[in-house]
């Protein structure tokens, strides 16, 4: 359901303000989204001046910066920082995106940092995806095929691999998932953008022998047809990918097929 | 998971942009369009009612009020057409290129304003 209101325990109220203790005259204002399961106040917003002149050049090394020289307890995901793995997916700037690939100098003013919008919060930066996983196991992404003779290979054309151009350098950041109001509205319902790029995904591999039940399975009024074209997902890609047009390319085999 | 887990800011802090601006915006015209076609309705159905009342509806539309609503219900439905038009292209799974999508947006939205004055000029038989 459309609720635009936050609950009242996710109202967020002003928080601790970090002086810069380095003396430097290229200080930028960084605005953190915190919240501490233990303490049980509200969420807050933190606010922290960092040094620019000693940081390199992503969002992510702010907040690195931030946890190893000014705040120790500040919690977010990251692991490769080469927009590989998708951990640190977060909100900045009003837009999600990976938090290593994006360039602090393209955000203009303060640099606002939430975490992926519309989640339940487990601490700080660090939303809960568990919903999001469940409905990705649902499509069942993985190769369903009846071939049993695994002395050869799965040959596949090259215009059939080209299908998978735009689908397969996925990494389930749920940038796009979560910036989608649909699926902020009817997340337990709606498959979201990140797994119908998926699903599709598996749809036109020709590898596949299942495309017809996975057609069906995906048709329903709830998990599919709630994208009404919003584009937000397609903006939010840090990939660049288009997972709109993979809805819609679902759509219109459903119509025609 | 505990409920005493905040829900993340969401439409509060994401922000807009053409796509999802138009978006919005072709719902909320669809649902005044509704309002608007039964009123029209009603109008044409009270012409029963014989001439007084049709010169009563008349004055009230020839009043600044009634103008604007008769200018904001031609707005209305050229935006709901040419956003419609946008999407019946998506359905045929053309234009989803961010930037095509983005200058398709800009159209709807130039548009649907060329389209009122349009329709406005020609219905009041100024040109």
């Amino acid at each position: 359901m459309v609720q635009i209101n936050l609950p009242q325990n996710s109202k967020i109220i002003k928080g601790k303000y970090y002086k810069d203790q380095t003396g430097s005259k290229n200080i930028r204002k960084v605005n953190v989204y915190r919240w501490n399961p233990s303490t049980g106040e509200n969420p807050r917003i933190d606010t922290y001046e960092v040094d620019m002149d000693n940081c390199p050049s992503k969002v992510l090394d702010i907040l690195n910066k931030i946890k190893n020289e000014i705040d120790p307890s500040l919690a977010y995901r990251r692991s490769c920082s080469h927009g590989v793995c998708g951990s640190c997916a977060m909100n900045m700037d009003g837009k999600n995106g990976l938090a290593c690939t994006k360039p602090h100098s393209e955000i203009k003013g303060d640099i606002n940092i939430y975490p992926l919008p519309h989640l339940k919060v487990l601490k700080d930066l660090i939303g809960d995806l568990s919903t999001l996983y469940k409905q990705y196991e649902s499509i069942e992404p993985w190769l369903k095929s009846s071939k049993k003779d695994d002395s050869k290979e799965n040959i596949q054309s090259i215009e059939d691999r080209e299908k998978l151009d735009g689908l397969y350098e996925c990494i389930m950041c749920a940038c796009c998932s979560t910036s989608c109001p649909s699926y902020w509205w009817n997340g337990e319902k709606y498959l979201g953008p990140a797994v119908l790029l998926q699903a599709y995904r598996w749809i036109v591999d020709s590898r596949d022998e299942e495309k017809k039940e996975r057609l069906k399975k995906v048709a329903d009024e709830l998990k599919l047809y709630r994208c009404h074209t919003i584009m937000n997902c397609t903006n939010a890609c840090p990939k660049d990918l288009n997972p709109a047009k993979a809805i819609a390319e679902i759509k219109k085999m459903l119509v025609t097929s | 998971m505990k409920d005493n887990n905040p829900l993340s800011p969401h439409i509060q802090i994401y922000n807009w942009h053409i796509s999802s601006l138009v978006s919005i915006s072709h719902r909320i015209t669809g649902v005044i369009n509704i309002v608007l076609l039964t009123i029209i309705c009603l109008w044409i159905a009270s012409l029963l009612l014989g001439k007084t009342n049709y010169g009563l509806i008349q004055n009230f539309l020839d009043s600044f009020l009634g103008k604007f609503i008769i200018i904001g219900t031609v707005w209305s439905f050229s935006f709901q057409i040419l956003s419609e038009i946008r999407h019946l292209f998506w359905d045929m799974g053309y234009g989803f290129d961010l930037k095509i999508s983005k200058i398709t947006g800009l159209l709807v939205i130039i548009g649907s304003f060329v389209l009122t004055i349009l329709i406005y000029v020609i219905g009041r038989q100024i040109i």
